[in-house]
């Protein structure tokens, strides 16, 4: 196989360059835009297939341009980067698919499409950022390209929706720019490396550490939605379905965790952080997080936004596994970043397919819509019932590794955690599937019959829900999201 | 050894759930519906023991086989599941639900086999989930508000169940460092592991006081879906515990006491619950946690004193066989009694549906009066302390499930439980007469099944007759005294005593109709003999006169005689004269 060190870049570059012909391309010209965003989205899919393969051989990419003397833009294709990138030119496909469908008579669809892979193109720069500085540009890009989309209605909920997530998010990228200085400062780089390169530093001046370590979660809190920054994320549910889906599985608050991760493990070590002292007490504010997100989805009645308070308490385990400084909780960690992509995303879909062919958009209009969209529902139930955590599905997976993790590392409460969480979870899903499943729907006297939603709508939430009961059912195959972070935690944990 | 049998054993029910999505199908799957557990039940009666198959590939790495125990769990509960299905298929036929009851019967049947073929902790948990949450639909499905109330109940409890078994297993298989279910039998799990996988298994056993969803849910189940609920599911507690706790290598004391205690305390207020119980239904329900309180106390005593274990588990695996068996015929009967249109087929129903009742209540030489003595003989081995208590507590459960069955047969008369407007009731008929079958004949098939397990069992003692026959007393005494408050007391004598009433009445009747006719008499003889005399008297006067004539006559002769005779020199001459006077002579 031929050697090519720029394909990091090709990757970045496949939504990059597509968004500005987007742009440009007339609202008529559907076809036309539908054959690149597909074509782009597939095109990615396989780059990164091959990006893997490559990594999972050992080669290593590594591509810097000095901006300023000693400020360089850096990219980078470790395995940690390759899970994210995976995790989004697989759903950005399946979600290119649903929007087409989505918005097939929508009005912007220049503008829509052209932000959507500008919003990509700067999760995969996130994802490959080579140091905290390019992180940083990423971040912003992913800020303002996301904006828009938010707002894609254009009536004054939006509007307002989208006024909060500005405010949030522009004061976190405030911050992380605050942070990023003082990592310069401090380190005199700003480089990822397994093991952080904080360590000198923070025995010199553990004050200092612990300021920087406080200002830098608290910047990559805010889209990662941690307890008291996460306001924005259920207000943001305004927006139309599918930037929904892609906001909460992959994009924003994925990146803010992804950054929590990368400061935690590649800033400061896993070490340091902990020496430290501050992998606890980030620790206890996930499991806040955890709990209070879901008390606050059980009294949520419109369905986004109970799927809004989810995605709050479902990530923070993300960042949960990574504060237990321990190995398997590691793997639980990185896993369920991929396992409540796949589970919240293909929820956000089946949400938008019942707004669309039958217009529910509440819980409490859920009854009987089961036997009205049989393949939507039973996509939403198998999410749901991962999300609680049953086997073979992959929500199990994750939580079960947290839980070991949790245990290997002396922290018996986290096993208390997730079963109220997971208790939470039952309590808000189930009556879902109850009501969807096993009442009969007071419309059903007219009976509606199956709306007609075209493919795009039906097959993207089919497929991903395919994805969870495959990435649960056969987490021990090669090239599971469970193998491959087994295999970055094997990194993180021996450097 | 290959995946394949034993993913096929879990898979065929799951692939029928899957096909009865397509209306295509849907009559063909329902007429497989019956077989689904076949290739387990093939598998568990023809392969060798012990079996083992790994796909590592598969969850965290799948293990399933068989080993002696989950052998004979299999067959029980296949042949439930055998006996279920065909009954569903006729009970379902023209339900407006039955597809979506098909599904959850088919998943709920894939978990309850998937579960004791798991060799792992994961894939174990995985089975017990599906079977447990399916069930919810199964408990749900008439949807009227009994039934809301009771599945409510259930996934409420099913919930709790899972949790603590998710985290019983996680401290489990961290402290043992493995997921294999072997090694975690083998593992020193902590007592805070061992509470929560009691907690969590005891949910599905429905020991007290984790009992609350079981009787209704049992009783707002369809027939079908009742007597697998009754006879197989909950037994996937027993299993759990059996797989999962270090039995008979280390010991619990507190954990075991516990248990027992919560046992002692379930077999009697089962008893006091369920005969307070209008639907019978959930009084098959009440006698499930009642046995399942002596499936605990076994567990209990197995925790508290490890080297009785040994001599407790087969006895265990026979219980819970007994136990399925027997309950699982009286729900079909429930079904089967149901459906019979009238009296006639009714009673013969209820005599059918006594002998798995006196089977249940351990009537002797019984499977379960084998099977209560050879957990008495068992328990020896255990906590000396306990023992006596154990032995009368035993003895009594006995009068208590007597009781409960006549409380089940009272109420099925009184309040029969809806059976399907249209349905073939010899159809239905069937499997509870094959499982009733199977449960009178276990004492004698089950040496052939669990060959050196079944050794406590063959060599127990028949049992005694006293506690079924007080509880028949009581029972039939318990009637007849509602019978008599219902009606009033005095009414109640009124007709107790009316028999001898009627006979007191017929025999005065009688008196009287004899008196009258002595008094008939009485007039009639005078009478008669007047009349007689009557006709006889011209009689009499001829006679008489005859008799004069021949007084006369003779008299005459007489006279002649003396004359002729020469005695005449005596004669006086003037007698002489007078002889001449007569001129006859």
């Amino acid at each position: 196989m031929m050697d090519a060190p720029l394909l990091p870049l090709f990757i970045l570059l496949t939504s990059l360059l597509a968004s500005p012909v987007l742009f440009a391309l007339p609202e008529r010209a559907a076809r036309l835009r539908t054959a690149i965003n597909l074509g782009m989205a597939a095109l990615k899919v396989m780059l990164v297939a091959w990006l893997s393969l490559k990594v999972a051989q050992g080669v290593i990419y590594d591509l810097r341009f000095e901006v300023l003397p000693g400020l360089e833009f850096k990219l980078q294709a470790d395995p940690l980067a390759i899970l994210f990138i995976a995790l989004s030119a697989v759903l950005w496909l399946i979600t290119t698919v649903y929007s087409v469908g989505y918005l097939e008579h929508g009005p912007h669809r220049a503008r829509f499409f052209g932000f959507f892979s500008l919003c990509v193109a700067a999760t995969v720069g996130i994802a490959m950022s080579g140091n905290l500085f390019t992180f940083l540009l990423f971040y912003e890009l992913l800020t303002l390209a996301t904006y828009p989309l938010v707002i894609h209605c254009g009536n004054a909920e939006a509007l307002r929706a989208g006024r909060t997530y500005l405010i949030y998010t522009l004061a976190g990228g405030l911050v992380l720019l605050l942070g990023t200085l003082g990592l310069w400062v401090l380190a005199g780089t700003t480089d990822f490396v397994p093991g952080g390169v904080l360590t000198d530093a923070a025995a010199q001046n553990p004050l200092a550490a612990q300021l920087l370590f406080v200002v830098l979660i608290g910047a990559l809190g805010v889209k990662a939605a941690l307890f008291p920054l996460h306001a924005w994320l259920p207000i943001a549910m305004v927006a139309p379905a599918p930037v929904s889906a892609l906001l909460h599985a992959v994009a924003v608050v994925k990146a803010g965790a992804f950054g929590i991760m990368r400061v935690v493990y590649e800033v400061f070590g896993i070490e340091t952080a902990q020496a430290l002292g501050m992998t606890a007490p980030l620790a206890a504010l996930a499991g806040v997080t955890i709990i209070y997100g879901s008390l606050k989805a059980i009294t949520q009645d419109d369905i986004k936004k109970r799927l809004a308070y989810s995605t709050v308490s479902q990530v923070s385990y993300i960042t949960l596994g990574v504060a237990l400084a321990s190995p398997i909780a590691a793997v639980g960690a990185l896993a369920h970043l991929i396992h409540q992509g796949l589970m919240k995303i293909t929820m956000f879909m089946a949400a938008g397919n019942l707004a669309e062919g039958l217009g529910v958009k509440k819980v409490s209009q859920m009854d009987g819509v089961g036997r009205a969209m049989p393949g939507t529902m039973l996509a939403f139930s198998l999410a749901a019932l991962g999300m609680i955590g049953l086997p073979p599905l992959a929500g199990f997976v994750s939580k079960w590794y947290l839980a070991q993790g949790g245990l290997e590392a002396g922290q018996g409460w986290v096993i208390a955690l997730l079963l109220g969480s997971s208790l939470l979870n039952a309590v808000y899903f189930l009556p879902m599937l109850h009501r969807a499943w096993f009442r009969d729907g007071a419309a059903d006297a007219g009976a509606p019959a199956r709306p007609r939603i075209g493919w795009m709508l039906a097959a993207p939430p089919v497929t991903t829900a395919v994805l969870v009961l495959v990435a649960g059912g056969f987490a021990n195959a090669p090239f599971s999201p469970l193998e491959w972070t087994r295999f970055i935690v094997d990194i993180e944990y021996l450097e | 050894m290959t995946l394949v049998p034993f993913l096929s054993a879990v898979g065929l029910p799951l692939v029928l759930a899957a096909a009865l999505i397509w209306p295509q199908t849907r009559a063909l799957v329902w007429r497989m519906m019956p077989f689904a557990p076949l290739p387990a039940l093939a598998l568990a009666l023809l392969a060798e023991v012990p079996l083992n198959a790994q796909a590592g590939w598969l969850i965290l790495g799948l293990t399933l086989g068989l080993d002696e125990v989950s052998r004979l769990f299999v067959i029980f509960t296949g042949l439930l599941w055998c006996a279920a299905g065909t009954t569903a298929r006729h009970w379902m036929r023209h339900d407006p639900r039955a597809t979506s009851f098909g599904v959850m019967f088919a998943m709920a049947q894939a978990g309850n086999l998937g579960l004791l073929l798991a060799q792992d902790a994961l894939s174990f948990y995985a089975f017990f989930a599906l079977m447990s949450f399916a069930s919810y639909g199964l408990v749900l499905h008439s949807r009227d508000p009994q039934a809301q109330g009771a599945a409510r109940l259930y996934i409420g409890f099913v919930v709790l169940g899972e949790l603590a078994l998710f985290a019983g297993l996680a401290l489990a298989a961290a402290q043992a460092g493995s997921f294999l279910l072997a090694d975690l039998r083998g593992a020193v799990p902590s007592d805070m592991a061992v509470a929560l996988l009691i907690l969590g298994f005891g949910v599905k056993l429905g020991v007290m006081p984790l009992h609350f969803w079981l009787p209704p849910a049992h009783g707002a189940a369809p027939v079908p879906a009742s007597a697998v609920l009754s006879g197989a599911m909950i037994k996937a507690g027993l299993f759990g515990m059996m797989a999962v706790l270090p039995l008979g290598s280390l010991a619990y004391g507190d954990h075991g006491t516990m248990l027992m205690a919560a046992g002692m305390v379930t077999i009697f207020a089962a008893l006091l619950l369920g005969v307070q119980q209008g639907n019978p239904k959930a009084v098959l329900g009440f006698s499930s946690v009642s046995q399942m309180g002596i499936v605990a106390l076994g567990l209990g005593a197995g925790l508290l004193v490890p080297e009785a274990w040994a001599l407790i588990m087969p006895v265990m695996v026979f219980l819970a066989a007994h136990h399925g068996l027997a309950k699982g015929a009286l729900f079909l009967g429930t079904g089967a009694f149901a459906a019979q249109g009238g009296a006639p087929g009714r009673v013969a129903v209820t005599f059918a549906l006594l002998v798995p009742a006196f089977v249940l209540a351990g009537l002797p030489a019984s499977s379960g009066a084998l099977g209560k003595e050879a957990l008495k003989t068992a328990l020896a081995a255990g906590s000396a302390v306990w023992l006596p208590w154990l032995v009368v507590v035993l003895t009594l459960s006995g009068v208590a499930t007597t009781l409960l069955m006549a409380r089940y047969v009272a109420l099925i008369w009184r309040s029969p439980p809806k059976a399907p407007e249209q349905t073939t009731p010899e159809a239905i008929l069937l499997p509870f007469l094959a499982l009733g079958a199977a449960s009178v004949s276990l004492p004698l098939t089950w040496p052939l099944l669990a060959r050196s397990l079944a050794i406590p069992v063959s060599e127990a003692a028949p049992g005694a007759l006293w506690p079924v026959l007080l509880g028949v007393v009581v029972g039939v005494g318990v009637a007849v005294h509602a019978h008599a408050q219902r009606i009033g007391p005095a009414v109640f004598l009124s007709h107790l005593t009316a028999p001898f009433r009627a006979v007191g009445a017929r025999a005065e009747a009688v008196m009287a109709a004899r008196r009258r006719s002595v008094r008939r008499l009485a007039y009639a003889i005078p009478k008669t003999l007047g009349e007689t005399a009557e006709r006889w008297r011209l009689g009499q006067t001829a006679i008489a006169l005859l008799i004069a004539v021949i007084l006369a006559v003779e008299l005459g002769a007489t006279l002649r005689a003396d004359t002729a005779i020469p005695a005449v020199q005596q004669i006086d001459p003037d007698l002489l004269d007078d002889l001449k006077l007569i001129p006859e002579f």
